[in-house]
């Protein structure tokens, strides 16, 4: 059974392993050189440990802030993060999901033990614990990373004896970590250090020594204890809530747009949310590095991406970038959307009821479109309130607003090359990864790689300009939603030419 | 009378593959057609080329008088179509698919799906997610039967149901048929369409075999007859005839039949019998085919 998880599991449990132990890596010499000279790094610590956003989204910066200390306020941060996401995610795989599509149902009737499934799903689960903290850094940051992964996928375990649906049992992984993030920050920012003990992210915080991984560990061994004891007392596919699967709700929807929007609803609110909620945390996180750059002080990454006349432009127009690539994922996700459902035969019973071929792509791409809008419109708005409070500088709600929705034409560039894609050449959907790929890497690795400016620009990117500044025509993002268009176009003449390819 | 499809020498090919061979078929309006062949025959090619989501080849293909593939959504809207894999969208309750499907068609008659639910004990509240096989053909076939259309094209639709839901499955295609509705229903078991059609089709490799009423089919068919005798009568048969301890047994041409039964009785045979004609035999015949 262990065997049989790791074989299934392969793809998603080692790229989770590679993605982190690559961001603990790969970051760590950016720590060593970032300040030329130690007064800057004083500097730097001095405002960090100040700032009430970064000590809110990281934690407390210990003193002297050392090179080693920044990287692990900074990147334990984000790692412990997504430490914990990974152990929501896989720990729903390897449980409930598998009893969900019916895998275990199979196995469960070919002679396998009850308890042996969550046996060995605990088995990888501490395998990859143990990978994780060896591979992101052999020490006690590694060590915390890893418990941390190991302690939220085996309470989510817990958790998903007791939820309905693998859905739900995510749903409730993802309210612990929300919890834990919120305990830690209240923690950091209350002088309520005693918090950090019981919330996995603030394991980070209290692990001055190896004995203080102690209590968790042990949380960890009791709540997989505790997840086996319940899966006893639990019928096979069902938690020991019950499920609610009789709902009383219509569908009003008349048109391939309207259904689309409704089957796209959930998501796209979800997304709506993290986006904004994120966007505008990155943008409101700016005021040190903003300070710094009035300075002249940033160089590196940072220096590449918000260098400019104005610095808090700059910053803004850099979180404007960042937000745009997490909305063309959304879009080209959003987009793709209909080669799924052509796949699975959805979009035959669409067809089937009197609708034109090019109807159902075309209803995606206009629900895509719109909803990258609203995406951007949200992370502008919250931004533009929130960002004011925290940055100085001229013009920052106007300037906060624009850099967001000014994104938009990029992502409409984007949602067209999925939909020429999906259209057109169904079976190749997936390169329409390959031009936010490109993308994001000609805008932000660009400067750093010596990347000539005229390729640089090629990026859909980094044409939002300078609403203040209002020295740059907009001609750029006309181009980009014209090509949007076009390329839409195109991708539903090739649809209309071409049969259904279902499977 | 114009025929509600008329396909003739229909060719579908998918690059070197030949899936649909100079086919002919024709569904006169009003009348329950039988779209029989082995697994791989071509049959939901066929289907998926009248509804449009397939360009043809080569040939001509008429629906309801209209050419699917330049007319899909006019030609779609006046038909129901049941497949026989059915995917719907899981987090969508079974009446919201109904009320999705009633309303992209922009017609619809909620009272029938509401009985035709209650027939088929289907619980619409429930999410798509939830259900089983049978219970996701069972919305579809609710909403194929329900709606105002005047074609049904049913692609292997009983393969999820169980035997009661098949009578009433069954009970539906004859009312439909009764309120003058066509329907060509395509399945690969003969018993499942022998009871409710009037006209089949049989196609193998993408090749027709046979097509007619099925009252002149079961003409071609032989009975076979069985019987113990104890003297020597074999050389006086017709028909070739095997020995098996005693038992003979022979395959008889419908109008040979009295004299094979003549001669047995003068030759005192013990234990005489006459199956009718089998329809399975003739359909078995075609079925032996090499892996496509």
């Amino acid at each position: 059974m262990t065997r049989l998880l790791l074989r299934r599991y392969r793809v998603m449990l080692g790229s989770w392993v590679l993605l982190m132990i690559a961001l603990c890596r790969a970051t760590f010499p950016a720590y060593e050189n970032t300040y030329a000279t130690e007064e800057q790094r004083r500097e730097a610590v001095k405002l960090a440990q100040h700032n009430p956003a970064t000590t809110l989204m990281y934690g407390l910066l210990p003193d002297p802030g050392t090179a080693e200390q920044m990287y692990h306020w900074e990147i334990g941060a984000f790692a412990t993060i997504l430490a914990a996401v990974m152990g929501v995610l896989v720990a729903v795989s390897l449980t409930r999901a598998t009893e969900d599509d019916g895998a275990l149902e199979l196995l469960r009737g070919s002679g396998l033990a009850p308890k042996q499934p969550l046996r060995s799903a605990f088995a990888v689960l501490t395998g990859c614990a143990v990978l994780l903290a060896a591979g992101c850094s052999p020490d006690r940051f590694g060590a915390v990373i890893g418990l941390t992964f190991l302690v939220t996928a085996a309470l989510t375990t817990l958790l998903a004896q007791i939820a309905p649906t693998a859905g739900q049992a995510r749903l409730f992984g993802f309210t612990v970590v929300g919890v834990s993030f919120a305990m830690r920050a209240y923690a950091d920012t209350q002088d309520a250090a005693w918090l950090n003990w019981c919330s996995p992210l603030g394991l980070r915080a209290v692990a001055s020594g190896w004995p203080e991984l102690l209590p968790l560990s042990v949380a960890t061994v009791l709540a997989a204890a505790a997840a086996i004891r319940l899966s006893e007392r639990r019928e096979f596919g069902a938690g020991l809530i019950r499920r609610h699967d009789t709902h009383h709700s219509r569908v009003r929807a008349r048109t391939t747009v309207a259904l689309s929007f409704r089957l796209a609803r959930t998501s796209l609110l979800t997304w709506t949310v993290a986006v904004a909620a994120i966007g505008t945390m990155f943008a409101a996180m700016g005021s040190g590095t903003i300070e710094l750059q009035r300075n002249g002080e940033v160089g590196g990454f940072l220096g590449s991406q918000t260098g400019g006349a104005d610095p808090a432009a700059g910053y803004l127009s850099f979180c404007g970038t960042i937000v745009a690539i997490i909305v063309c994922a959304f879009a080209i996700l959003s987009a793709s959307e209909s080669r799924r459902a052509e796949r699975r035969g959805l979009t035959d019973m669409v067809l089937t009821a009197g609708v034109r071929r090019w109807s159902p792509l075309a209803a995606q791409a206009a629900v895509t479109v719109a909803g990258s809008a609203l995406i951007l419109t949200a992370t502008g708005a919250l931004s533009a309130v929130i960002a004011p409070a925290v940055l100085n500088g001229d013009d920052i709600a106007t300037r906060a607003f624009v850099y967001m929705i000014g994104q938009w034409p990029a992502t409409a560039a984007l949602t067209g090359c999925t939909v020429l894609l999906a259209g057109a050449l169904p079976r190749l959907t997936a390169l329409a990864w390959l031009p936010l790929l490109t993308g994001a890497v000609l805008t932000l690795l660009g400067d750093i790689l010596k990347i000539p400016q005229g390729v640089q620009d090629l990026s859909p990117f980094q044409h939002v300009p300078d609403i203040a500044a209002a020295t740059t025509p907009a001609t750029a993002l006309l181009v980009m939603t014209a090509l949007g268009v076009a390329l839409s176009l195109t991708g539903l003449l090739g649809l209309q030419r071409r049969d259904l390819q279902p499977g | 009378m114009t025929p509600v499809i008329e396909i003739d020498g229909l060719v579908k090919r998918f690059g070197a593959f030949t899936a649909v061979d100079g086919l002919d078929l024709r569904v006169e309006p009003g009348s329950v057609h039988g779209f029989l062949g082995p697994n791989g025959a071509g049959k939901s090619t066929t289907i998926r080329v009248l509804l449009g989501l397939y360009r043809p080849t080569a040939g001509q293909v008429t629906v309801l008088g209209l050419d699917p593939a330049r007319h899909a959504a006019e030609v779609t809207r006046q038909i129901s179509y049941v497949p026989g894999d059915v995917a719907l969208w899981p987090n969508l309750t079974g009446q919201e698919v109904l009320d999705a499907l009633g309303g992209l068609r922009g017609r619809r008659d909620e009272e029938a799906e509401r009985r035709l639910a209650t027939d088929f004990a289907l619980d619409t509240r429930r999410r798509v997610r939830t259900y089983s096989k049978g219970n996701r053909q069972k919305v579809v076939l609710v909403a194929a039967f329900a709606a105002p259309t005047d074609l049904l094209i049913l692609d292997e639709p009983t393969s999820g149901l169980d035997p009661l839901m098949e009578q009433l499955f069954q009970r539906c295609v004859r009312e439909a048929s009764a309120a003058g509705r066509t329907v060509l229903l395509s399945s690969h078991l003969l018993a499942e369409v022998e009871d409710v059609c009037d006209t089949v089709t049989i196609i193998k490799d993408g090749r027709l075999v046979e097509s007619g009423h099925l009252t002149d089919m079961r003409h071609l068919a032989a009975s076979t007859v069985t019987a113990r005798v104890s003297g020597v009568v074999v050389d006086r048969l017709p028909v070739p005839a095997v020995v098996e301890a005693g038992l003979l047994r022979m395959s008889v041409p419908r109008d040979l039949v009295p004299t094979v039964l003549g001669i047995l009785a003068e030759a005192d045979a013990q234990d005489i019998t006459c199956m009718p004609a089998r329809l399975e035999d003739l359909f078995l015949r075609h079925y032996a085919v090499a892996a496509r």
